[in-house]
């Protein structure tokens, strides 16, 4: 912090440049890890924050754990208790009334401490729901609304033969449940794939997916009764009397081809089927099933997580810094959280989501706001990697006091988009259209492991206006398209006092509506310099080697490893979601195959690595012979 | 020398044992052929009952050869009852006739699979080649096992240090109650010896388990234990068990005389081809040979590439006596074996296959073929016959040993507080029998039991260990734990109509044992399990208010009332004994046997010994 201080003084005086490359996440929102006792195993499921300021922790090994200074005021040591044990891979934990709630794999248990030691003597079921047995069938909550009702959610079953195929081969996997305080469940929505994340946002209930079969990509949902999602394993129960869903799986599978392939009497998993013309999206398709429930909020895969978690409002009015009432959504894969910033239009949520801070030790699940305003996060990733290479963690997020240069938030205009930023942007910088970038796109709708982005396009900014304070910008965008994610970047912005860049440049708006209104006049909007030359303050990307054989180096390459996301699954040797591109070269494949391999993943070829690539045929294929070729010199010594 | 003697003891053997398939033969125990002579003490009968609460010692007369008598009740009961007929071979020593039994045959390396039943208090042995002592013993409730506690490898009573063996205690003790079947399961090697006789290799238990429990695993037996039939070591023995210490009886005997396999494979020439032949009809129609030669042992090394390449091998394969051979293959990438023309074997990473073959010359055909970088080449080839022991068929250096086992998570109660711990069971060890809502309760005693919380039912129990919770642990894991030590299964389902539905469990604030609880018909039952004083057995009692109907105890193939008033269930496997005031009663149904008891308005008290 001191060094930042000493060189925004220099900045000030100086020349504000040398700032902007020295503000780190680390500067704002710095990583605590709390100390737990040696053998103690914090593979965190579930994380709450007590009354009284302790903070309980359910762990996937069945324990919960009461945590008692986790703030380690005067620097003294958080004390562990043993609260319970013996749950069966508890990944959920909520306090109310004096008791604990934990989801189980197979039901909802109620943990209550009758004598007063600190210790549960009564593990009370809530409500059992059925299994088949199936590992992937993890229950996720509860979450527990004012009137004490509870939310549950329930990942699917694979396949045997088809195991990349979700299934719900029991009542209610693929669904959310809702049980109230007395136990009766109520089916509350189903098109669940693998919903860890759930939350209660100011009382309506949010839940996040994973991508996978049918999940183009992660996103964030909100759910109502009755609402479908997309995976439509759950769909199997939606006949049951008690059932507020009508979509009938098999007109469902009659109108959409689940892509069921034999081949010589063994079963082929579906591929994304490339150039495919006017593919199949949930938009389209809830034209079909009106039951479909959009996105609120698009998690593009591999720029905002791979794995999405912990769903959780920001509620600490400040003290959490700049951020109150947003949303934060945690991921495992790749050890991060972002934020999320939702707006209801014509009646629906949408909004924005960012990336907010990286580097946790380990794959994040579970958050909590402790009673200073602090963040608790509570990791692990067991069985699936992540960015983070500890197995397990329980680490703290706590506001340095001083706000980060970020876009607080985008909200849909009529004409465009509303820019918010947390502090004064340089007025001039601002004014420039060309100051800002970006493009629009959606995902397929299929059975395939993820989907490519698709139908991409660049965002045309026809001119931009700048709040009188510096706080707002309106951005005037030609080609809006309804229902897509739109990618808004800053790389020409600036903040007033210290010249520092946005900290997280990119956000991605879903629009699935935009809304009514007085659009800008084109007199209101500052347009393009009238010199042709783009400003200095965008980055234009440095030229490309002009000859298709010479390899980059990795300066040139890593541009386009970034533009393409390539980074957030691999890096050149370490392990991380996917294999170290180093590793990748010893493979010997060609360059040629290297590209379809891009195109079309065999994760099969990598049966060591838990989370399957999804295909990128979005990379452009001079883009992805340029990176093959790069992989391919890692290898030494042939 | 010593094969002409194999032939012809195993021309022997055909009088009195049955020959299996897989190569085991059965003692038919029709008579005492296939024994040297004994002095009366070991006897052929056709069942044989032991009362568990009875000592064998404490019956200072004869244990009585059940002939036909009347009911009398001032009669002491009998530690061990027995039926006329055959199957069953029963030792009951008495002052003058307490013989060891000799076996008329020998053995080197040999698998033995038995069961054997011990009466209370009673002690035996089985002399491996008559020279290494597998002890046998009521050890029932013992917790830690020493070398004299059954399935111990027991000591020798040498004084000169370099005679001196002290004997191996079980991993595990996996006794059963006196008085049930146990089975004993063991694979061993006979010392080896040079031309002039010197020792050139320790005799060693390859695996031995009691009851399914692993007791010894690659262990070496470096000298004869205590009361060999000869105190030297040799290639060939007798089995010889103790007749002197206390009644033992037998049943389901049965081995399998093993022999190193003389065969080789010879005349190995390959022909490389590389290229991307992703099929066996696209590697067997592979032209183009890249190089070709001949081998002396298998290697895949001459395909000069990691990936991309066909390779096919002849060969000549000499065998020297007919028999069922088995071909194992194991590989990175994919192989086919022909022997004499016929497929034997295909497949990924692996190919298993069995043909008979006479003595002589056979023809060996191998494609292997690899297309996936991401697996390393590699190849052998390993023939078995029923008996003689697997032999690699390849050069040491094409398949590296790659021994990759992941450190296991065990789990066990601390202090004196029970363990609870909630997964998935496979019931039986079968995942088609998964039960998903079960919770294992480990006590510090070592007594263990799975309850099946959907079904409000008592699974299993088991004595030693816990858990293994690796499968649940390591990596993503399925969900499900092992029980450690020796279980006994009881059954699947509810002990009552009705639907059940489990409101959890209460701990005790003291001994923090839990009490389930669980509605049926929106009655409320509690069922508690804990251990009887003795730590041995497990008591199970549940008290169901207000409901009516009946209670199923258990279910089995068989349930028999014994005379001391124990029900003896399945086929000699565990014992119930009621504790509660109702009047039992077996019912048949759906091919089962059921021990049912009326629900009244007392709590229903069973123990289950096992």
């Amino acid at each position: 912090m001191k060094t930042l201080k000493y060189l925004a003084f220099i900045g000030l005086s100086l020349v504000s440049i040398w700032v902007m490359a020295q503000a780190t996440e680390e500067d704002y929102y710095p990583i605590v890890t709390i100390p737990a006792p040696e053998g103690v195993l914090l593979e965190v499921g579930g994380l709450t924050t007590l009354p009284d300021g302790r903070v309980g922790i359910s762990t996937r090994r069945g324990d919960v754990w009461l945590i008692e200074n986790p703030y380690m005021q005067n620097g003294g040591l958080p004390r562990f208790t043993l609260f319970a044990s013996g749950l069966h891979e508890s990944l959920g934990l909520a306090y109310y009334q004096n008791a604990f709630y934990s989801a189980q794999r197979g039901e909802l248990t109620k943990l209550v401490d009758t004598n007063g030691d600190d210790k549960a003597d009564v593990y009370e079921t809530v409500f059992s729901w059925p299994l088949s047995g199936h590992y992937h069938e993890y229950s996720f909550g509860p979450k527990i609304d004012a009137e004490g009702n509870m939310y549950v959610t329930a990942n699917v079953a694979f396949g045997d033969e088809e195991w990349w195929r979700g299934e719900s081969r029991v009542k209610w996997r693929g669904w959310t449940m809702k049980i109230s305080p007395d136990g009766e469940m109520t089916p509350w929505a189903t098109g669940m794939r693998s919903p860890c994340g759930i939350g209660l946002i100011d009382g309506e209930l949010f839940y996040d997916d994973n991508q996978g079969d049918w999940i183009g990509s992660g996103a964030v949902w909100h759910v109502k009764k009755g609402s479908f999602t997309g995976h439509p394993a759950g769909l199997r129960w939606a006949d049951e009397p008690n059932s507020p869903i009508e979509v009938n799986q098999e007109t469902f599978y009659n109108t959409f081809d689940e892509r069921r392939i034999r081949e010589d009497g063994r079963a082929v998993k579906p591929a994304n089927i490339q150039n495919e013309e006017d593919p199949l999206t949930l938009v389209k398709a809830k034209e079909t099933f009106p039951e479909i429930t959009l996105p609120a909020v698009w998690l593009p895969h591999a720029i905002l997580g791979v794995s999405n978690s912990e769903i959780l409002k920001d509620e600490t009015n400040g003290g959490f810094g700049p951020f109150a009432g947003q949303v934060f959504v945690g991921d495992q894969g790749q050890s991060k959280i972002m934020r999320v910033a939702m707006e209801e239009v014509k009646g629906e949520y949408q909004g924005v989501a960012f990336d907010f801070r990286e580097n946790f030790q380990s794959g994040v699940l579970r958050m909590t706001f402790g009673k200073d305003g602090s963040l608790f996060v509570g990791e692990t990733n067991r069985g699936w990697g992540s960015a983070g290479p500890a197995n397990s963690g329980f680490e703290r997020v706590i506001w340095s006091g001083k706000v980060p240069m970020e876009m607080k938030t985008i909200k849909a205009m009529p004409d465009g988009f509303e820019i918010e930023f947390t502090k004064p942007v340089d007025i001039e910088s601002a004014k420039n259209p060309d100051s800002y970038q970006g493009q629009s796109f959606t995902y397929k709708y299929h059975s395939v492991y993820g989907s490519p982005t698709i139908g991409n396009e660049p965002l045309e900014i026809r001119g931009v206006k700048v709040s009188e304070d510096g706080m707002k910008v309106r951005l005037v965008v030609d080609n809006l398209r309804q229902y897509y994610i739109h990618e808004i970047n800053t790389p020409g912005i600036k903040s007033a006092d210290d010249g520092l860049e946005v900290l997280h440049p990119r956000g991605y708006y879903t629009l699935n509506n935009i809304p009514e209104g007085e659009k800008l006049k084109d007199t209101e909007l500052s347009k393009r310099p009238k010199k042709t030359a783009q400003t200095k303050s965008v980055k234009a990307p440095k030229p490309l080697p002009m000859r298709g054989e010479e390899v980059l180096t990795y300066e040139q390459v890593m541009p386009l490893l970034q533009k393409n996301t390539c980074t957030a699954c691999h890096k050149v040797n370490d392990k991380v979601v996917g294999p170290p591109f180093a590793e990748i070269a010893k493979r010997r494949y060609t360059t040629k195959r290297i590209v379809e391999l891009i195109y079309s993943p065999e994760p099969q070829n990598w049966p060591n690595y838990a989370t399957p690539m999804a295909p990128m045929p979005q990379v452009p294929k001079e883009e992805a012979e340029k990176i093959a070729a790069w992989i391919n010199s890692l290898r030494s010594g042939d | 020398m010593t094969k002409k003697c194999l032939v012809w003891i195993t021309a022997l053997f055909m009088i009195y044992t049955s020959q299996a398939q897989d190569g085991f033969q059965s003692l038919k125990l029709m008579d005492m052929s296939g024994f040297q002579d004994q002095s009366g003490n070991w006897q052929i009968v056709g069942s044989v009952e032991m009362n568990p609460n009875v000592d064998v010692h404490h019956n200072e007369e004869p244990v009585e050869t059940k002939k036909k008598k009347k009911k009398n009740t001032n009669e002491p009961p009998k530690a061990v009852t027995t039926k006329p007929g055959s199957g069953v071979l029963v030792n009951l020593p008495t002052e003058d006739k307490k013989s060891n039994l000799v076996t008329s045959w020998e053995h080197g390396d040999i698998e033995l699979d038995l069961e054997v039943m011990l009466p209370k208090g009673s002690n035996s042995g089985l002399y491996l080649q008559g020279r290494y002592e597998v002890q046998l013993l009521d050890s029932w409730g013992v917790k830690n096992p020493k070398f004299s506690d059954i399935g111990g490898i027991y000591r020798n009573w040498e004084s000169d240090p370099a005679r001196s063996y002290m004997g191996k205690a079980p991993l595990a003790n996996a006794a059963k109650a006196p008085g049930l079947w146990q089975r004993l399961v063991i694979s061993f090697r006979a010392p080896k010896f040079d031309a002039n006789g010197n020792k050139i290799a320790n005799a060693r238990i390859v695996k031995a388990t009691l009851n399914g429990v692993t007791i010894h695993e690659n262990l070496e037996l470096p000298l004869p234990t205590g009361g060999p039939v000869k105190n030297n070591e040799v290639a060939m023995g007798p089995i010889m068990i103790q007749g002197d210490h206390g009644a033992v009886a037998f049943r389901n005997f049965k081995y399998k005389l093993m022999h190193d396999l003389d065969a080789e494979l010879t005349d190995i020439s390959y022909e490389v081809y590389h290229g991307e032949y992703d099929s066996y009809i696209l590697a067997n129609a592979a032209t183009d040979v890249t190089l070709s030669g001949k081998q002396d042992q298998l290697n895949y090394d001459i395909a000069e590439v990691d990936n991309g390449f066909v390779i096919k091998y002849k060969g000549t394969l000499k065998t020297p006596e007919e028999a069922n051979y088995t071909f194992r293959g194991s590989y990175g990438g994919q192989a086919m074996i022909k022997v004499d023309g016929d497929e034997v074997g295909r497949g990924w990473r692996n190919f298993s296959g069995s043909k008979k073959l006479i003595a002589g010359r056979h023809q060996v055909e191998i494609v292997y073929f690899k297309t996936r970088s991401w697996v390393d080449p590699y190849f052998g080839l390993f023939l078995s016959s029923d008996n003689g022991h697997e032999k690699a068929l390849h050069a040491m250096s094409s398949h590296p040993i790659n021994v990759s086992v992941v450190a296991p998570i065990f789990i066990q109660p601390e202090g004196d507080q029970p363990r609870l711990l909630r997964a998935f069971l496979d019931f039986e060890g079968d995942r088609d029998q998964r039960i998903t809502h079960s919770i294992g309760v480990g006590l510090p005693s070592g007594i263990n039991y799975v309850y099946d919380l959907g079904a409000g039912n008592l699974a299993c129990v088991w004595k030693g260990d816990f858990v293994n919770a690796t499968p649940m642990w390591h990596d993503r894991g399925d969900g499900s734990f092992r029980p450690l030590g020796m279980i006994q299964y009881l059954y699947k389902g509810s002990s009552v109509s009705g639907s059940v539905k489990s409101k959890g469990y209460v701990l005790d604030s003291e001994s923090g044992l839990p009490t389930f609880i669980y509605e049926v018909n929106g009655q409320e039952v509690k069922d508690r399990i804990y251990p009887d004083a003795s730590d041995s057995k497990v008591i199970r009692e549940v008290a169901l208010t207000d409901l009516s109907g009946s209670f199923e105890v258990t279910e089995a193939s068989a349930i028999k009332k014994m005379d001391n008033g124990m029900y003896l269930i399945g086929d000699n496997d565990y014992y119930i004994e009621i504790l509660s005031g109702q009047t039992p009663e077996i019912r048949e149904e759906d091919g089962k046997t059921l021990l049912m008891l009326p629900i009244d308005s007392n709590p229903i008290k069973y123990s289950i010994i096992w």
